[in-house]
């Protein structure tokens, strides 16, 4: 069926004449020394003609970078606008308000696609807008598998949505009703219902704009044997999200507040977890999108079920030629939390509607300053920045308090019994119990990391068109276990903290235990940098060579499995070139650094092609608040081809 | 093998089919809004002459090269009814700062919202940047992706062509 809806979609396009389209294609194709090979082929087609539009894309992949293998249409859409109507079938991306409700996307770097395959219907005219949008949303997750998702959550969903605009103010009123099944850790899938209501307004003005959204969602289950009938309220949940800015002369102000409450946990969240936050919401994070490698590898993993924070963010100009900006930002769970031991938590409110320092509610805390500009008679690009981090990834105790001990003291009295006319001599051990006085307990494990990072970019254009560029980023960072307090484990017998010296409760202990290692050895700090130098000729090519060293780890020691001649070119190993090198024995002074050369060429100027040659460092990789672990590529070739026509 | 010839097809077939002579196609009139909350058609836009769109977010090093060179085209070419339309790609992790971005670089150029891409789908422009160029009539002329340092020379080169062309026409 898919493959006549391509056949007819492309035999249209072009046998009629009054049909306009437009196409994408892109082939990416990576192959490495440890097997981590991909080939992805992708074609996107639009088509309009006159009311009607049309997108289909087309996949072979087989496999992809991240995935399953198709070769398939994966996506259409048919859209069809009728005075002030619209209608679209297919599959369906919609974004509401500031998506604390709805924000709908498919992003193929994260393999994060929450979009909707069903219908779509649309009235837009003056200041109103309404819409309605029903279908299927199947999103799948990552497990353990880098590569493959394992968790699938599908909802059966149906929305509104009506929009209000009257001069420079807009209110808007959402609803959306999903029945989910949801994939659990093992067993049963769960069968949840979530209601969300949510409304939201904004006001434009010339010195300043302000937006402000709030949703509050239901979750029931359905928890009988034959999945019939009622239910169980599951969990109850809201969001507020606020951005304030202020504008003066060429300075811009961005004040942004949030408070997601789906859910609360002092840890990670599992599948286990379901009936909070759903997939269709996608909401502001409140932290920088940042576009340096070593600042994205610390990003922090957004929780969109239970986290508050604020962000302020300065833009400027310095001289009409500089650009200037500084932004802060400080997130933290809703509520800090108390181990009654370490397996039972309490939570108790934050006092206050900003986010928490205390340790056991996992703040964060981020800050970059850049500034950027064109000097030299506009030939030379020049960026600086400084970026620091600090966030605390999990508590493994974290209590606080007074408590009682209870002692036993045995004493022994001297007696006498008659035993059948004979005066025996004998004694009873009695055992006194009495309390202690109330002494202080603190028993606290939390792990904490710290960076900061200086990303520097220096490019030079010549007056015939050629281009050189050097980058350099240099980052610093710790993380550690810090365990502080005068107790460290727990009697399940007696329910008390166990004190590290009984005869002194003061005596206290304070350990930093750092997570960084090489080899099996500890290291304290974990050193990162990366340079890349580009030489580029405008409008046609550009070659890049990029080197990226680390020190430590904070899991196993990575390990080159190949020399490859790239390696052996930039560190002037000669040896390798005369023969004296085995490439399945690299020496030791290229490990712990990916080296990588790529040449980019533009064919037309709406055809890109693409050879990446070397090793890529794996890591943490962020978008759009969703963080995927990208596995290393390790002594490979990746090639890309795109083109729009 | 049959990924690999696959690609190859693909490929071979691409570079046939994708050359600039098969630009030309209409622009279709689609809705967007723009920064300062106006809703506009990008057939409105181009009343006056011609447009330049480009695709950018606030994280992407390219497009911000390039984007002063396009809002000086914007104020240079305006007399001849040209105009730069911006499509802001930012997800709401950093929608909120647009404005404030473009406020303090001073930026004159036309920008429109689209954060959830369906705008940039309908134009495939998901590579960022993306420039597209249309004429008056809607036609697109040049298309081109991303931005190597020196290339805002061709750029200038290619409003000036349209600009020309227009104006032996009139």
């Amino acid at each position: 069926m898919k493959k006549i809806i391509l056949c007819l979609t492309i035999c249209s396009v072009l046998v009629a004449n009054d049909i306009d389209f437009n196409a994408a294609l892109t082939a990416n194709y990576g192959d490495s020394y440890d097997f981590y090979s991909y080939s992805e082929n992708r074609l996107d087609l639009n088509f309009f003609y006159n009311d009607l539009q049309g997108w289909v894309q087309y996949e072979y992949s087989n496999p992809p970078d991240v995935g399953f293998p198709i070769n398939d249409i994966r996506k259409f859409r048919i859209e069809y606008t009728l005075d002030d109507f619209t209608i679209k079938f297919g599959d369906i991306y919609e974004f509401w308000g500031r998506g604390l409700v709805l924000n709908q996307f498919d992003d193929q770097i994260t393999n994060y696609d929450n979009g909707t395959r069903g219908l779509f219907v649309g009235y837009s005219n003056g200041p109103l807008s309404a819409s309605h949008l029903n279908g299927n949303s199947n999103v799948w997750l990552f497990g353990s598998d880098l590569r493959k998702p394992y968790y699938n959550n599908s909802h059966n969903m149906s929305g509104n949505q009506i929009q209000y605009e009257w001069k420079s103010l807009s209110l808007g009123l959402t609803q959306i009703q999903s029945n989910e099944v949801h994939q659990k850790l093992f067993g049963d899938d769960a069968y949840v219902n979530h209601k969300m209501k949510g409304i939201y307004g904004s006001w434009l003005a010339t010195n300043i704009d302000l937006f402000i959204e709030y949703v509050d969602k239901i979750s029931t289950e359905k928890t009988d044997f034959f999945q019939e009938v009622a239910h169980d309220s599951l969990k109850k949940g809201h969001g507020i999200y606020g951005n304030l800015n202020l504008y003066l002369g060429s300075w811009g102000l961005s004040t942004e507040y949030k408070r997601y409450a789906f859910d609360k946990s002092h840890s990670d969240f599992t599948a286990d977890d379901y009936g909070n936050r759903i997939e269709l919401q996608m909401m502001p994070t409140l932290g920088k999108e940042q576009n340096s490698t070593l600042l994205g590898r610390v990003s922090h993993n957004y929780n969109f079920n239970d986290e508050r924070g604020v962000q302020v963010e300065l833009n400027g100009s310095l001289f009409n030629r500089f650009s200037v900006s500084a932004q802060y930002s400080h997130l933290s769970r809703n509520k800090d939390w108390k181990s009654l031991n370490p397996l039972d938590w309490v939570d108790k409110s934050l006092d206050t509607y900003l986010p928490s320092s205390n340790p056991s509610a996992l703040p964060y805390w981020e800050n970059y300053e850049e500034i950027s500009g064109f000097i030299l008679g506009d030939n030379l690009y020049f960026k600086l920045g400084h970026g620091s981090n600090q966030e605390v990834f999990k508590t493994m105790r974290y209590f606080d308090g007074t408590q009682i001990s209870t002692i036993f003291t045995e004493s022994w009295v001297k007696d006498t019994t008659d035993f059948y006319g004979n005066m025996v001599i004998d004694s009873t051990m009695t055992i006194d119990t009495s309390f202690s006085d109330p002494f202080e307990v603190v028993a606290k494990m939390w792990q904490v990391a710290k960076s900061f990072t200086i990303p520097m970019e220096l490019n030079y254009t010549f007056d015939n068109g050629y281009n050189f560029g050097v980058g350099f980023q240099y980052q610093e960072r710790t993380k550690k276990n810090i365990s502080k307090g005068n107790a460290i484990s727990y009697s399940n017998s007696d329910s008390s903290w166990i004190l590290i010296n009984p005869e002194n409760p003061d005596s206290s202990f304070e350990t930093h235990d750092t997570q960084f290692s090489l080899n099996g050895e500890k290291v304290n700090t974990q050193y990162n940098r990366m340079i890349y130098v580009t030489l580029s000729k405008a409008p046609r090519w550009s070659f890049t060579i990029t080197q990226d060293w680390a020190n430590a780890f904070d899991g196993p020691t990575t390990v080159d499995p190949y020399y490859n001649p790239l390696e052996a070119l930039i560190f002037g190993d000669l040896k390798y070139f005369t023969g004296d090198r085995n490439p399945t024995d690299p020496p030791p002074f290229i490990q712990k650094k990916w080296v990588s050369a790529e040449l980019a060429y533009n064919l037309t100027s709406s055809q890109r092609i693409s050879i990446m040659y070397g090793s890529i460092q794996g890591g943490l990789f962020c978008s759009n608040g969703i963080c995927r672990l990208i596995a290393p590529f390790n002594d490979g070739i990746k090639f890309s081809y795109s083109a729009i026509f | 093998m049959r990924k690999y010839l696959f690609t190859l097809l693909f490929l071979s077939k691409s570079v046939m089919f994708a050359t600039d002579s098969d630009l030309g196609s209409k622009i279709p009139d689609l809705k967007l809004k723009l920064l300062n909350g106006q809703k506009i058609t990008i057939h409105e836009l181009l009343k006056d002459g011609p447009l330049m769109i480009d695709f950018w977010a606030t994280w992407c090093k390219p497009c911000k090269k390039v984007m002063k060179y396009l809002d000086q085209y914007h104020q240079d070419y305006a007399d001849q009814g040209f105009k730069v339309l911006m499509i802001n790609q930012d997800t709401p992790r950093s929608l909120g700062k647009v404005k404030s971005y473009i406020r303090s670089q001073n930026h004159q150029f036309f920008v429109g919202l689209d954060p959830n891409q369906k705008i940039a789908q309908k134009l495939n422009g998901m590579v960022m940047p993306t420039l597209i160029l249309i004429d008056k009539g809607g036609e697109i002329k040049w298309r081109h992706q991303g931005f190597i340092p020196g290339e805002e020379i061709e750029i200038e080169k290619q409003i000036k062509l349209i600009l020309e062309s227009q104006a032996s026409e009139s």
